[in-house]
């Protein structure tokens, strides 16, 4: 399995999304109102050695992208690690119309050019009840339009996703959505979870390999199910060639304090850390501590 | 004990996430799930061979050797599901506002109560962690006797124009803010304050909706000299998540709480609970208690275990059908107020 990057940068703050404090997710939704200030922490992110984002497919995404895609040559090389779907999307419109008529919206309404028309004649969303497998892939297809261009490296479904369908236990939509994520993509299929050692465990006994798996990681536990001594042990047995793994939410929101974060994270038996921040001083600093 | 038995009615967005977290726990085997979509039925019976699945849940009740249900079908349903559950001797789970009315409500408290059969309502506030502190707080006097409060919940759930198709933009069918939201707003007052004596100045506004409110505000009075106010609103695009928040106004301080965390003003420093004088504040991730399996944050994971460990252990229900009586028994008061006195 390819190598993934070591350091990755995230995309929370740009998005007012904070697990801990409102008030401080609003701040940041108003601060990267002007989308040339996210682009402004981005150049400092690369300044400070980073050439790989993370960047879940939200409406703001789509205008992202486009602008790395058209201004290529102002950056150095990046690999992208998107993140699939925007669960709040789906969710506001299912509690609007329904999950029906939702699916129906989201697969039919304006993607008349994602090769999907033929579909519509028949029967639409009723249709594909029969095969999940099938509109699995639409799905993916649609959430992945934007990323069009761009170095694709690893693909994540969100972790609503991945931990609502790891719940049912049932193995074949995993393995088809590594399968199809690896076929047309020829990425790396990318699960994120707020319960690793589970997930992890499950794979291995579906025998689906070549993961990258993303989790909260940090030393209070927070996010973490069943708690911290089950993913250190997790860590510490994992076989790198089979699951990467990659940590995210390492400062717990900020309830950590970065030294003593990384002081934990150095030590555990990952690959990989995801993490946001909006000034050069603090993803100066973030860098520098990340020794893993 | 062997695994309990569990049946699931109404497969909607709630049902969904409750098969996904219940099915994970280990004394749990789901046997059967009743819908009237065939869509979802016909996906999850592709992969759950084992299960039974109906379209009419009469004959999931009819035919199904089962100890539990959890029901998340539009409120409407519920009290005959609750009823026909209650005469098998079956324990419920019912997703909030659990039946339309109190008067039905109160019936179905009794039902279950005579016959000693657990039963829940899904008010997953109570078992957010920084409500249930909130509620430790409150109840060892922290911030002495409750005058005052301000129970407030906001969400982006109807941003557009309604056609009035769904049972959410019916109150026949138990739709509605006042049923959908304030209902969780409520709750939090009875939780924390207790049931008000009168309602007043209740305004129920339509934004979207065709047929039903999309805001409300009300003011609640007690006999003993406390009062509040609720304010609710399911169109307000500003919020990103639905979001609770409750402010407790007491002789000894003052407390600001939502479902990430809480600030606590004190007119003097309480060395015991570790708060200074003034301002402190306590995040979720000061207080949180982890799950054994998250999917959609701890305190849907705790609800559902809970009602698990209550049928296995005879563990005390914190959050009861009587519990869900009294929050309706407040929702027909500003229904009636409002029809009474807020009409022009």
């Amino acid at each position: 399995m390819e190598q993934i990057d070591k350091i990755i940068f995230g995309d929370n703050q740009f998005f007012g999304i904070n697990h801990m404090s409102q008030e401080k997710a609003q701040q940041l939704s108003e601060q990267f109102f002007d989308i040339r200030n996210i682009y402004k922490v981005y150049q400092m992110a690369f300044n400070a050695g980073i050439n790989s984002i993370m960047l879940n497919s939200n409406d703001r995404a789509k205008e992202i992208c486009e602008h790395f895609v058209s201004n290529k040559s102002r950056y150095p090389h990046i690999n992208w690690y998107p993140s699939i779907p925007y669960p709040h999307k789906y969710a506001n419109l299912v509690s609007e119309k329904g999950i029906i008529p939702a699916i129906n919206e989201i697969l039919f309404k304006d993607n008349s050019t994602m090769g999907v028309f033929s579909m519509i004649t028949k029967g639409s969303a009723a249709f594909l009840g029969k095969d999940a497998i099938k509109m699995m892939q639409m799905l993916i297809d649609i959430e992945m339009k934007m990323f069009k261009g761009l170095d694709v490296k690893v693909i994540f479904l969100q972790n609503i996703i991945t931990d609502l369908i790891l719940g049912y236990d049932i193995p074949e939509i995993f393995e088809e959505y590594c399968l199809y994520i690896k076929k047309k993509y020829n990425a790396l299929p990318g699960l994120i979870s707020q319960n690793m050692p589970f997930l992890k465990s499950k794979l291995e006994q579906w025998n689906i390999t070549e993961i990258v798996i993303c989790s909260s990681y940090n030393k209070i536990g927070y996010l973490m199910s069943p708690n911290v001594e089950a993913y250190v042990q997790t860590a510490n047995s994992n076989d790198p060639t089979k699951y990467q793994l990659m940590a995210m939410s390492t400062l717990a929101s900020g309830a950590i304090n970065p030294r003593d974060a990384y002081e934990f994270i150095n030590n555990q038996k990952i690959q990989s850390v995801v993490f946001g921040a909006s000034s050069k001083k603090h993803i100066e600093e973030t860098v520098s501590l990340i020794k893993i | 004990m062997e695994k309990v038995k569990l049946g699931i009615i109404g497969f909607g967005r709630m049902g969904i996430t409750h098969f996904s977290i219940i099915n994970s726990h280990p004394d749990v085997l789901i046997t059967s799930v009743a819908d009237t979509s065939s869509l979802i039925l016909s996906l999850l019976k592709k992969y759950k061979k084992r299960i039974n699945f109906y379209a009419d849940f009469r004959q999931l009740l009819a035919n199904e050797d089962i100890d539990a249900i959890l029901i998340c079908t539009p409120p409407a349903l519920n009290f005959e599901i609750i009823k026909l559950a209650s005469e098998k001797g079956v324990h419920v789970f019912a997703e909030k506002p659990f039946t339309t009315n109190s008067i039905l409500a109160n019936e179905l408290t009794k039902l279950f109560e005579r016959k000693d059969l657990v039963n829940q309502v899904g008010y997953v506030n109570r078992f957010n962690d920084i409500f249930a502190n909130v509620k430790e707080c409150v109840d060892s006097g922290v911030i002495g006797k409750v005058i005052r409060f301000k129970s407030e919940m906001y969400s982006r759930t109807i941003t557009k124009t309604e056609e009035g198709k769904t049972w959410r933009d019916s109150r026949g069918s138990g739709g509605g803010a006042i049923y959908e939201m304030a209902s969780h707003a409520i709750d939090l007052v009875t939780f924390l304050v207790g049931k008000p004596d009168k309602v007043t100045g209740t305004s129920l506004t339509k934004i979207f909706s065709k047929n039903v409110e999309d805001a409300v505000c009300s003011t609640f009075l007690y006999k003993s000299g406390i009062s509040g106010t609720i304010n609710v609103n399911w169109s307000d695009e500003s919020f990103r998540k639905p979001t609770n928040k409750i402010e407790l106004f007491g002789t000894h301080g003052k407390i600001l709480a939502d479902q990430h965390s809480y600030k606590i003003y004190m007119k003097k420093a309480l060395s015991e609970k570790n708060l200074r004088e003034g301002w402190n504040t306590i995040y979720i991730t000061d207080v949180f208690k982890p799950v054994p399996f998250y999917v959609r944050g701890n305190e849907f994971t705790s609800q559902l275990y809970h009602f698990i460990d209550c049928i296995k252990n005879k563990t005390t229900n914190k959050c009861t059908f009587r519990d869900g009586a009294n929050t309706l028994e407040v929702i027909d008061e500003l229904f009636f107020d409002y029809e009474q006195n807020g009409m022009f």
